[in-house]
């Protein structure tokens, strides 16, 4: 805190003595800034451990949702890490990215609301199981939703719009290309290839060149055309990102971690 | 570390204003007019520039706002003004301010927007 004194000195000797506040009146002054320093960083403190110990929650939350359907639960690491990867190239700042990082992971949380039967069923839907399914995206909004954070509300935005179409045919509200949030935009493409290149009970993983294919065949349909094209253009990056992941399997800690 | 350069010429609003910039880790230097600013803001390269409009002495605030701004390396610049001063507001977004603060200005609110600087 003194490291700048000299600099003080030097630049600031010269005081003009009038218009200052007496000696009493300013040490009286800098104690009631010192209290206020001292609230302003035991205040960002105790919110800094609540929002890490709801994330926590909701990230085992979601984790528990994951492991209904993959049975490692790497998966929605992966949407994090993946979806700051893309966010990055698309010209993302880095603490919006990694804030998608962090959020990305909860976007399927609503899936705990799923019964089993409808979550794992092989093969088509009934109408009904279908409008079943499509719950999830509220649901987990509605969960992520209650809080004030930011972090949170960025992951009830994507619970709630990663099954938006760039076409408009996507749910629950049918908002069609630019009206669809980004970030959701862009966690779509993550979590669609991401998805298919997993095992899941009802098929086995499709391999990287199918999956980019069938990514590149919803090109403006039901993705974004440019983050399609990016993600395409980057693909052996996401690839690479996706395999290391696979075999460190980031804890939890890392991925929230801010470096 | 971050540097903030303090432009004010008055001695003890200097003195709040580092001690509420103290409430984060931030590198915090001082200049009590517009010569001495751009002097210590040559030396140091500061990321952030508070800077108060009206000063006594031969540079004004916002030519020292003018200047900073068409540096390679231009740093943010918050302009402080007082109240009612509507037409100096005007003439520092004009010379390149990214934001200001109307004097009296909450302490909290001042660290807000230092913050909120950083994510542009």
């Amino acid at each position: 805190m003194n490291a700048n004194s000299s600099v003080f000195g030097v630049y600031a000797m010269s005081t003009l003595h009038s218009n200052c506040f007496s000696d009493a009146a300013g040490l009286q002054m800098e104690q009631l800034i010192g209290d206020l320093g001292r609230m302003y960083r035991e205040r960002n403190e105790a919110l800094e451990e609540v929002a890490s110990a709801h994330h926590e929650a909701l990230f085992r939350l979601s984790l528990a949702a994951d492991l209904k359907d993959d049975d490692t639960g790497v998966h929605i690491i992966r949407i994090g890490y993946l979806s700051e990867a893309l966010a990055l190239v698309l010209g993302q700042s880095p603490a919006m990215a990694r804030m998608l990082r962090k959020a990305a992971p909860m976007h399927d949380i609503g899936k705990i609301g799923i019964p089993d039967a409808v979550l794992k069923k092989p093969g088509a839907f009934s109408s009904l199981e279908r409008a079943t399914m499509n719950q999830h995206s509220e649901m987990g909004a509605e969960i992520l939703g209650r809080s004030r954070i930011p972090l949170f509300q960025l992951a009830a935005e994507l619970a709630l719009a990663h099954h938006e179409r760039w076409d408009g045919g996507g749910y629950p509200a049918g908002l069609q290309a630019d009206a669809i949030p980004l970030t959701g935009r862009i966690v779509a493409v993550v979590d669609f290839f991401d998805a298919l290149t997993m095992d899941r009970c009802y098929r086995r993983a499709f391999a990287d060149d199918v999956a980019l294919q069938m990514l590149a065949e919803q090109r403006g349909s039901a993705f974004d055309p440019h983050i399609v094209d990016v993600f395409l253009a980057n693909a052996q990056t996401f690839i690479r990102l996706r395999d290391d992941i696979n075999r460190t399997r980031p804890t939890f800690n890392q991925l929230v971690d801010n470096g | 570390m971050k540097k903030i350069l303090i432009v004010d010429d008055h001695a003890d609003i200097r003195r709040l204003i580092r001690m509420t910039l103290e409430f984060e880790a931030y590198n915090v230097f001082e200049a009590e007019d517009g010569e001495g600013a751009l002097a210590v803001a040559m030396q140091e390269q500061p990321d952030l520039v508070l800077l108060d409009v009206m000063m006594p002495g031969s540079v004004n605030g916002l030519q020292v706002c003018g200047t900073l701004k068409s540096l390679p390396k231009p740093p943010r610049i918050l302009l402080l003004t007082a109240r009612g001063r509507s037409e100096d507001l005007e003439a520092g977004l004009q010379a390149g301010a990214d934001a200001y603060m109307v004097k009296p200005f909450s302490p909290l609110k001042l660290m807000e927007t230092i913050d909120q600087q950083w994510e542009v």
